[in-house]
């Protein structure tokens, strides 16, 4: 994994539409923001699709990365979520007009830690900082609050995706948040 | 309450704003509140933050080498997106490239299969449907994507591509740009026509004998039209309404691009 300096330095080059740096960029990050894309749609071929049109995005509005003053793998993950999200956001509204109904969507679970790691290697402080409090938090609401971050779902979505009761999806959260906000004070 | 001066209720709110679970009413509250207090502002700013961390601890996993094939496949399309002329003239070449490889394989599969004799006379007509599939493809692999673009390489009796033209509905204009070696008589034009899948061939103007040539037109006069045509006439062109009078020189399918 390239350092933040080199991948920023890449997609300045991306910015100005150098394709040997797109290709360059989608070598150091691919695979990690592939991650990202399977959490949110949990499915192989559609994150795939989404990986290619969050490529395609990055390569348009590379110029607008500077702005944003995140860092840059933070910022590629923003990326792949809200196209991801826009891809769940189409699926419902394709299924809601008798499209085939997506299986894992089905045969939601809480999955446990093996099922997904948290992997650090290109984290920045403040995901390092994340990754420590998220640590401390018992391993099914971690995965809850991971999973509503990921996939944008309110309580009420949580607990009918994962079949559980509502009062208990709220009270996770809502523990899981106090925790993150004491541990992330002392980060601050 | 001024939530401001509750930091602890501030940072849960902040956090649950970020986090997505904050929904209806009680979101739009603290949205407005944001609006108007920088330290409310600032909170969901910094949770944001901190949440989106959350991308940067997925797990690492190596999607399919095709992935980049299909973006590397796209990026002329996501050129042509750009504004500047630069990057318009790249994404004119990178799309002519497409378009000659798309044209040559259905010259290849023609005369492969002893279609060349039939193939000289309804040129137009094959040539219309050699793209069929390419432009199924593309609109396949881009339909998503807002930015709408037409494009169509018209070519000659001898499948040879002549004209490139290029339609951007955001500045309502079409570009034509001659990648022949034509250069029509000082006293005859070139007349870019629809040929609309029904009724009349219309109009789109009159090029002038530039190697380069800037029409104006509307969506709606190129959207659904599935070939465009270029007929050789006197000197200034014919009206719309009387259709083409001279022979059609150059056809093509058009392309919607959305990128």
């Amino acid at each position: 994994m390239l350092d933040d300096s080199e991948l920023m330095d890449l997609i300045s080059r991306v910015a100005a539409q150098d394709a040997l740096a797109l290709r360059a960029l989608y070598d150091a990050t691919s695979s990690k923001l592939y991650g990202v894309a399977m959490r949110v749609v949990g499915n192989k071929e559609h994150a795939e699709d989404v990986l290619q049109d969050a490529y395609l995005n990055i390569w348009r509005i590379a110029p607008d990365y500077r702005a944003s003053l995140s860092p840059p793998m933070a910022w590629m993950g923003v990326v792949v979520r809200s196209r991801a999200l826009d891809f769940l956001r189409r699926r419902k509204v394709e299924r809601s007009l008798g499209g085939p109904e997506l299986d894992e969507q089905l045969s939601q679970t809480i999955a446990g830690d093996a099922a997904n790691p948290m992997d650090t290697s290109s984290a920045s402080e403040q995901a390092w900082a994340l990754h420590e409090c998220l640590r401390k938090i018992d391993g099914p609401q971690r995965e809850v609050l991971t999973m509503a971050y990921f996939k944008d779902l309110s309580h009420g979505e949580l607990a009918q995706q994962l079949k559980m009761p509502l009062g208990t999806v709220k009270t996770w959260i809502r523990r899981s948040i106090e925790q993150l906000r004491g541990c992330m004070a002392r980060f601050a | 309450m001024n939530i401001a001066q509750h930091p602890q209720l501030l940072d849960k709110l902040a956090a649950a704003h970020a986090l997505g679970t904050l929904r209806g009413g009680a979101r739009r509250r603290f949205e407005t509140m944001a609006r108007q207090s920088a330290t409310v502002r600032a909170a969901a700013l910094l949770w944001q933050e901190r949440m989106h961390a959350m991308t940067e601890l997925a797990p690492q996993i190596t999607p399919s080498p095709n992935v980049w094939k299909r973006i590397e496949n796209l990026l002329p399309s996501a050129l042509g997106a750009m504004p500047n002329a630069d990057s318009l003239q790249n994404a004119w070449q990178a799309s002519l490239a497409a378009l000659q490889k798309a044209l040559s394989r259905w010259r290849f599969a023609a005369f492969s299969g002893g279609l060349a004799a039939l193939a000289a006379v309804v040129v137009g007509v094959q040539t219309t449907r050699s793209l069929d599939g390419e432009v199924g493809r593309l609109q396949a692999q881009v339909a998503s994507a807002p930015q709408v673009q037409f494009v169509a390489v018209l070519s000659n009796d001898k499948a040879a591509a002549q004209v490139l033209v290029t339609f951007d509905p955001v500045s309502k204009r079409l570009s034509l740009q001659r990648v022949g070696g034509y250069q029509e008589a000082a006293d005859r034009s070139l007349q870019l026509w629809t040929l609309p899948p029904s009724g009349a061939p219309q109009s789109l103007g009159v090029l002038k004998p530039d190697k380069l040539v800037k029409l104006a037109a509307d969506a709606k006069q190129i959207q659904g039209v599935p070939t465009l045509a270029v007929s050789l006439e006197p000197l200034g062109g014919v009206p719309s309404a009387g259709g083409p009078t001279g022979p059609v020189l150059f056809t093509g399918a058009l392309i919607e691009r959305s990128l």
